[in-house]
């Protein structure tokens, strides 16, 4: 028999909580490996590309967030009913993931000394270009569609925002959805599907 | 076959090249591509993007080997600032498919590969294939960060870092996987992955004023391989000619 798929990714929800979500979702036993990030160094030159999140399914360690959130989405249905519409939703994914990875850049990069003014200056963007620049046509897309980000029904667009939105709203230190209730409703509606919040309130308690 | 800007003596010639398309302002132009003599239809994609290979490129690998017909719309520099405020997410390349349109250039080859059966047999040669043509785009991130992103004084350490262990780090992995894979990225044969590391290889090697791919000879001969895909080969034959 296969073995169970297994997950790699530091000890927080992060940029992982998208796949754990899909993967409660999808009612698929796994093995949700932690790396304590101060042994990160020496853990991540076992890895491929020397990054996580990893999934190890099938005998190959697979990197690559995106990749691995659309499969792992591809198994519970959650890729549209056909290539036209599946597109569509990778597309609204990867601006998801494109604002994620503003928050990598602002919060999770090592900086230098003499770099913390720069860092303070991302970070100012962030809050005040980029999030109401994002949210804002997000919040328009998901009015426009009947509550979900693509045609009017759940996809996993929807779970990875819903996913995401915690963790930035915990590197901000404020909710970020207050100013937008029509997201603010999809992440309760995401959260409160039965099989995703059972992983809630049981996964590990983590400041990010 | 146009020379390859990075040749000894050719950089500043290219420069004057890069000066000139800075300083005066270009009309939006496209180029329409009719396979068909008999098609009198408009063609029913339209790809809007810099006069440049660049992040448009793979798609336009994609549709050439497809042999799809589509606008090939090339904006200039001064142009884009007008058109970013009624575009998705202010973001390019984007491409207009039955009246929606739709950026994130790397979707939008999955898109077209899985009408070409480049995107795998099933999910999960999907997944490697993702994961191969995702990894490459972050090497192309990590580099326009450098060249595009960053301030003038950090340039020259940035650069000793890309040169001495990013592009090493990906590019060495990325030899291994080919020749663990029969001459191709994933399952010993062609797919999107593969099209996306050809397309994206002169723009990289533009930006660091080298054939990045010197001392891989295994991707060297993947590149060649699909740029010698006849439909391919035909496309960079008359492609308009860029710097990036």
């Amino acid at each position: 028999m296969a073995s169970k798929p297994k997950l790699t990714y530091l000890n927080m929800r992060g940029f992982a909580e998208p796949i754990r979500y899909l993967l409660a979702y999808a009612n698929i036993e796994y093995e949700d490996r932690r790396i304590n990030p101060v042994d990160f160094p020496q853990e991540k030159l076992s890895l491929p590309y020397g990054q996580v999140p990893v999934l190890e399914i099938n005998g190959k360690m697979i990197n690559q967030s995106n990749a691995i959130t659309r499969f792992v989405a591809s198994l519970c249905g959650l890729t549209g009913s056909d290539d036209f519409e599946a597109f569509q939703i990778h597309a609204m994914a990867d601006t998801i993931m494109d604002l994620r990875n503003f928050f990598g850049d602002s919060f999770w990069r090592p900086i230098e000394q003499d770099e913390e003014h720069v860092q303070a200056r991302k970070e100012e963007h962030l809050r005040n270009d980029i999030i109401p620049f994002y949210l804002s046509r997000f919040e328009k897309t998901v009015k426009e569609n009947n509550g979900y980000f693509v045609n009017g029904k759940l996809s996993y667009a929807d779970v990875m925002f819903a996913a995401l939105e915690l963790h930035f709203s915990n590197c901000l230190e404020e909710d970020i959805t207050s100013s937008y209730p029509v997201l603010k409703e999809l992440v309760e509606k995401v959260n409160t599907i039965p099989r995703i919040k059972e992983w809630i309130d049981n996964r590990p308690i983590t400041e990010f | 076959m146009h020379k390859r800007p990075w040749s000894p003596g050719a950089i500043s010639a290219v420069s004057r090249f890069v000066l000139r398309q800075w300083r005066h302002s270009r009309l939006a132009y496209s180029v329409e591509e009719h396979h068909c003599s008999a098609c009198t239809m408009a063609p029913k994609y339209k790809l809007t993007y810099f006069n440049t290979r660049g992040l448009g490129e793979p798609i336009r690998y994609m549709l050439a080997y497809g042999d799809i017909d589509y606008e090939d719309i090339r904006i200039s520099f001064e142009e884009w600032p007008k058109l970013k405020a009624d575009s998705p997410y202010g973001l390019m390349p984007f491409i207009e498919i039955n009246g929606k349109v739709i950026n994130q250039s790397t979707s939008i080859c999955r898109y077209f590969a899985k009408q070409l059966d480049l995107a795998g047999k099933d999910e999960f040669e999907a997944l490697q294939i993702d994961a191969t043509a995702d990894t490459i785009a972050d090497l192309r991130h990590t580099i326009g960060d450098y060249w595009w992103r960053s301030e003038e004084k950090d340039k020259p350490k940035k650069r000793e870092i890309l040169v001495n262990e990013t592009i090493p780090k990906y590019l060495s992995r990325f030899e291994k996987q080919v020749q663990d894979n029969n001459g191709y990225f994933v399952n010993g044969k062609l797919s999107y992955a593969d099209l996306y590391l050809a397309a994206n290889v002169e723009y990289l090697s533009a930006v660091m004023k080298s054939n990045i791919l010197d001392g891989y000879p295994n991707l060297k001969a993947l590149v060649e391989k699909v740029d010698n895909i006849p439909k391919i080969k035909a496309w960079i034959n008359k492609r308009p000619q860029s710097y990036y």
